[in-house]
């Protein structure tokens, strides 16, 4: 297209050179050189001229958008075939040749890295892993676990279901009838059932800064001959002592899970601020944690575990969350961001 | 669940339940409670909201000079108010613009300085003396609402006669009150804990004191009077007594609907239900008071005398008391006239037979209606009511018939009427008197305590649970308000959180030291991320499930993915197949963002509907996917295939495998291939031929969909078999002692031979010819170049190394093999060294 304004000419020349290398094309309508235009055209007196100015800035700028819609379908820059059993292209100069990036932009995801580190610990007290589900059935979301069939229990989960009836997983708690089962011989040989479960987990819930619907989780299970619940306090305390890298405190508060009896909630004193209270524990000195208790016989007994010879019990808590207690991060959305503004900052 | 520390107290002290609920304070009690009973999540002081309220009487009420609307009165609080301006009568004056406003009431007065209390917790109003219309007003006279006490504000709240001038409000409505909330979920098995009754009791136990029900909830009662000589028809007719286990019912006549007394709107304001009116509110406090949920009816609107309960027909429709109207689903619980529904069980009484202020008879409903029917019937038509969270938790038949006599009581006595019918009682339930048997031994094996069985007999009793005790033996009988306790673990429960948790002896298990188990792919998984976090790639999560337009733009047919039917947006409607659509998705961002080259991968699961596993649940596929992209500013060459290639290749030789790449002949229907291109693409297979995954450019379409750069590549592969491949661990070769031979060995073949095919012949001949003479190598790949208008042949390099791990290598000797090379190449393959 020409136009008769010198202005506005020029400016359509450098224009559609600089489209050429725009990674984003769109972002061409924002280009100071053609909002000059739009700024001269406001400082000109009504009139004819003016009238024909903005005619021809405006056809530039349809212009500019038409390309840039164009070049935005690139099925035209088809590229050759390729000899994909080479190690590099053909006709490509050494110093273009494959190369990896730099290790020093290389990271692990903080979860991952978090979650490796808390297993280690698990490792070390002598717990198996066994990684869990992202899609089940009603049987191990519920019925394994004591919640019978429309029992008001179940609304506390907020699941997503599919079209098939199957569960995305609200808790990890979908792995303890598997793992009793695949343990069972080590219990019946003495040696009690000792396992971390970390998984993904899914809640329909709105998300916000506090807030995932998809989150990751580590449960754990431990079955044998005469264990009680101060246990299970003590080993809550033993390994988050272990990854605090101090003595810290356990409480535990009356909660309701279909699955254990009793139930808890658990709670460790704030390792950063000793119990005075900071931004970390909201200025209360204990930071909660998660769920526990002691395996109800049923959930036992459905994985043919004989209930009056052993007990055991379980827990589960966020990875995510402590993850933002230890780096201080603020929303819980950036986990699954893909941001890398956000990622490598994580060495 | 609002816990009324007032209520709790009326509770204790009226029926002489037990000793105050916080002998040491309430922080001591808050603390107690979270530790012994339930997270409590909000403490709020009531009283200081009515900081400066004070009764005053109105002396005189006279309409304003100038303003139709307004009185001005001069009120007497008997000089207690310091601050206010008096006449010599020492009265003050207040403006008002409420209608019923009196000489000679009492009233509430706030005066200049104090908070208008429904403003106390946001935007609080402070209140001072300022002219209306030319007449000083000091404070005001405040309504039911203004007291945050209602939602009546057509008038000012008038007070009973029997306080004195000049009282604080908060002593005189007994508003000094502290509501702590508690988290419900702690009470999902506790219909008693909907109760404030139930609440005291629990107080009560969990710092060892007695607690005893007041009489007249323990036991079936009747009411008082002969309702049958005054003669309104009533009767009942139950459908479905295996859902409504109990449906007790009475009439009343000739009662005068209005205002609640303020003593009953403090009590319900309390703990946040709206006061409507003293029938209504009647009903609500004792549901409030006992968890017994109970519905008045007005008699006349019901018309026929007949109250039925069955189940609902699809289509029928019922007007409920939020205004809304509502077709029913077959299966619900409705109350009927003995035709039509007027009511849904359980959950909201009807719009066409509410109590109002013209109400003269009523008949009153107090039944029992299944949990998992009213959980349905909540969720269907999303109406969670506070007689429904009650219902689901499992109230007791058994409380039925004493809460509805004391309700009739105290309307009576409210509401004036008589008793117009008998006590319907139509129940259908069995009282299980079977006890539960425990050993003091097992509830401390369980808890890893040293209790004695007789305190623990002791702990029970206190919450009125029923004890036998021989020796070790405990038989307990749960009072009928715990319709949970049904197993020797709630006994564990019930004594270990009575007790205190906070006393349990934390001790670490015993156990051998056999080694734990490990998990391979766990590992594994974790040594993957490591490596390639130490190749500059950058590890990422994302969502499992993803849009269907994502599906769409990387050419994935949905119809083979599990859908999400509760989906909390359309981009998170499907369970993706595999993580490359995620990844290519988060490029552009990262651009825009201004991040040029980089590399993005991820570690999950993909699902599709066709594969099951031997549970004959889906089939989970491990997943490693990487995805490398520069962007066109950084000017990249050589093909991001290659790129992505160098990944995959090193990170396999890393764990020791060697790899394989086939070209496509065609792009396979899995939906994991879909978004490659396929004459930029190849399969992967481990070198002994498993197969691994795929590795490619994009689809210019797909390119164009994401916005990816032109030069963008991706690898997808199979964990579990890569965890599985064999390690193609070359022998050990000890350290070479001679100098090394290195020759540029340089092949002209057709284009069409790919340079796998090259060098597997190159290093299978090598091997041939070096093995009678003991010579070793090594190849390196030093050039592949095509001249500009040969399209049909090109020229490939290799690097080799040779030497004698026992002697020097001569050159005649290299040579002598190279050209043996070039002859076996020229033979078999028709390519010429050049």
């Amino acid at each position: 297209m020409e136009y008769e304004n010198q202005e506005v000419a020029k400016a359509a020349e450098s224009l559609r050179r600089k489209l050429k290398s725009l990674e984003d094309k769109r972002l061409i309508v924002r280009d100071p050189a053609l909002t000059a235009l739009y700024d001269r055209l406001k400082t000109l007196p009504p009139g004819k001229d003016r009238a024909s100015f903005g005619k021809e800035v405006n056809g530039l700028k349809n212009e500019l958008q038409q390309l840039a819609r164009d070049s935005r379908q690139p099925a035209e820059t088809k590229l050759p075939p390729i000899d994909v059993t080479a190690p590099f292209n053909m006709n490509v100069a050494p110093t273009d040749r494959p190369k990896l990036l730099p290790a020093t932009q290389g990271t692990r995801h903080p979860l991952m890295a978090e979650l490796s580190e808390v297993l280690d610990i698990f490792y070390r007290m002598g717990f198996d892993a066994v990684e869990s589900r992202e899609i089940d059935d009603d049987y191990h979301m519920f019925t394994s676990l004591n919640f019978p069939p429309d029992h008001p229990a179940r609304d506390e989960y907020d699941t997503f279901m599919t079209d098939d009836g199957l569960i995305a997983p609200a808790h990890t708690s979908i792995m303890q009838n598997r793992v009793m089962r695949r343990y069972k011989k080590d219990l019946e040989a003495g040696q009690g059932i000792r396992v971390v479960i970390p998984g993904r987990v899914f809640r329909n819930e709105d998300l916000d800064a506090r807030h995932e619907h998809t989150f990751y989780q580590l449960e754990g299970v431990y079955v044998d001959e005469g264990i009680n619940a101060g246990n299970l306090v003590a080993t809550i305390r033993a390994w988050l002592s272990n990854y605090f890298g101090k003595e810290v405190k356990i409480k535990i508060q009356p909660f309701y899970f279909p699955f254990t009896e009793p139930s808890f909630e658990f709670a460790a004193s704030c390792p950063f601020c000793e119990e005075k209270g900071c931004n970390v524990c909201s200025y209360t000195g204990w930071i909660e944690l998660g769920g526990c208790g002691m395996i109800h016989p049923n959930v036992l007994k459905e994985a043919d575990i004989d209930a009056k010879k052993y007990s055991g019990f379980a827990w589960g808590f966020g990875i995510d969350r402590l993850v933002m207690l230890k780096y201080n991060i603020e929303d819980v959305r950036h986990f699954e961001s893909a941001n890398l503004k956000f990622l490598r900052q994580f060495k | 669940m609002k816990v009324s520390l007032n209520w709790v107290r009326f509770i204790d002290q009226k029926y002489k339940c037990a000793a105050d609920p916080a002998p040491a304070g309430i922080d001591a009690l808050v603390e107690k409670i979270g530790a012994q009973l339930g997270a409590v999540e909000e403490v709020v002081n009531l009283g200081e909201k009515y900081q400066g309220a004070v009764v005053a009487k109105v002396i005189s009420a006279e309409k304003h000079p100038d303003a139709d609307k307004l009185k001005v009165c001069w009120i007497d609080d008997d000089g207690v108010v310091k601050s206010a301006p008096r006449n010599k009568a020492g009265h003050i004056h207040v403006v008002c613009g409420a209608p019923n406003v009196t000489a000679g009431q009492l009233v509430a007065w706030l005066p200049p300085g104090s908070t208008v209390p429904s403003t106390f917790d946001k935007d609080p109003l402070v209140l001072e003396a300022r002219e209306i219309r030319g007449q000083m007003s000091n404070g005001m006279i405040a309504s039911a609402k203004e007291l945050a006490l209602g939602d009546d504000h057509t008038g000012i709240l008038v007070l009973d006669g029997r306080f004195t001038p000049g009282t604080s409000l908060t002593e005189a409505l007994d508003l000094n009150d502290t509501i702590i909330d508690i988290e419900n979920k702690m009470f999902t098995h506790r219909p008693d804990l909907f109760g404030q009754l139930g609440v005291a009791r629990e107080l009560a136990g969990i710092q060892g004191q007695v607690f005893k029900s007041p009489a007249w909830y323990k036991e079936d009662a009747d009411v008082a009077g002969d309702g049958r000589s005054n003669g309104l028809k009533l009767e009942i007719k139950n459908d479905v007594p295996e859902l409504i286990p109990r449906f007790c019912a009475v009439a009343i006549k000739d009662v005068k609907v209005g205002d609640s007394p303020a003593w009953l709107k403090v009590r319900l304001g309390a703990v946040g239900i709206r006061p409507i009116n003293n029938i209504v509110d009647m009903t609500n406090f004792y549901m409030l008071e006992t968890a017994q949920p109970l519905h008045a009816y007005d008699y006349d609107k019901v018309k026929s005398g007949i109250l039925g309960a069955r189940l609902s027909q699809k289509g029928e429709k019922l007007s409920l008391l939020n205004g809304k109207q509502i077709t029913l689903e077959a299966g619900a619980a409705v109350i009927t006239d003995g035709q039509r529904p007027i009511g849904l069980g359980g959950v909201m009484g009807g719009a066409d037979t509410e109590v109002d202020e013209n109400t003269k008879n009523i008949i009153l409903e107090c039944a029992t209606f299944d949990m998992n029917l009213t959980r349905k019937v909540a969720m269907a038509y999303g109406l969670f009511t506070d007689a429904a969270t009650r219902f689901t938790k499992n109230q007791s038949p058994r409380q039925n018939r004493a809460v509805i006599a004391k309700t009739v009581e105290d309307i009576l006595r409210i509401a004036g009427g008589r008793l117009a019918s008998r006590l319907m009682d139509d129940k259908h339930f069995k009282i299980d008197g079977k006890p539960v048997k425990v050993s003091a031994s097992f509830i401390n094996s369980r808890l890893g305590t040293d209790l004695r069985a007789a305190e623990m007999k002791k702990i029970l009793q206190n919450v009125e649970f029923e004890i036998d005790l021989s020796g070790d033996q405990l038989s307990v009988i749960a009072p009928f308000w715990r319709t949970d306790i049904e197993i020797p673990e709630d006994i564990v429960e019930e004594v270990g959180r009575l007790h205190g948790y906070d006393k349990l002896p934390a001790e670490l298990p015993k156990r051998g030291i056999e080694p734990a188990a490990k998990n391979g792919l766990l590992e594994f998984k974790d040594r993957l991320r490591g490596i390639l976090a130490e190749f500059g790639a950058n590890e990422v999560l994302t969502y499992s499930f993803v849009h269907d337009d994502l599906l769409k733009k990387t050419g994935q047919d949905s119809q083979l993915a599990y859908r999400l039917s509760n989906a909390l947006s359309p981009a998170l409607g499907y369970y993706r197949f595999n993580l490359l659509p995620s990844l290519l998705e988060k490029i552009h961002p990262n651009i825009k963002a201004g991040y040029d080259k980089f590399a993005l991968f991820e570690i999950g699961k993909g699902h599709d509907r066709e594969h099951k596993d031997k549970d004959g649940l889906p089939q989970e596929f491990e997943l490693l996917t990487m995805v490398y992209t520069a962007s066109s500013k950084t000017n990249p060459s050589g093909g991001a295939y290659y790129q992505a290639k160098e990944y995959l290749v090193q990170m396999a030789a890393k764990v020791g495998v060697g790899l394989k790449f086939k070209a496509l002949e065609k792009l396979p229907d899995a939906p994991l291939a879909q978004a490659y291109e396929l004459t930029r693409t190849a399969f992967v297979s481990t070198s002994d031929g498993k197969f691994l995954g795929i590795i490619g450019e994009l689809k210019p379409g797909v390119r164009a969909s994401l916005r990816l750069p032109e030069h963008t590549a991706g690898f997808e592969i199979d964990i579990e078999a890569l965890l599985g491949a064999k390690p193609a661990h070359e022998n050990y070769r000890p350290l070479n002692r001679f100098p090394v031979l290195e020759q540029d060995f340089c092949l002209r073949s057709a284009a069409k031979l790919n340079y796998q095919e090259l060098t597997v012949f190159i290093m299978e001949n090598l091997k041939k010819l070096s093995k009678a003479h003991g010579y070793q190598f090594n190849l390196e790949p030093i050039d592949i170049f095509q001249k500009a208008g040969d399209g049909s042949h090109k020229q490939t390099t290799w690097r080799i190394i040779l030497w004698h791990p026992e002697r020097t290598l001569t050159t005649a000797e290299t040579n002598k093999l190279l050209d043996q090379l070039a002859e076996q190449a020229k033979k078999e393959l028709k390519a010429e060294r050049i």
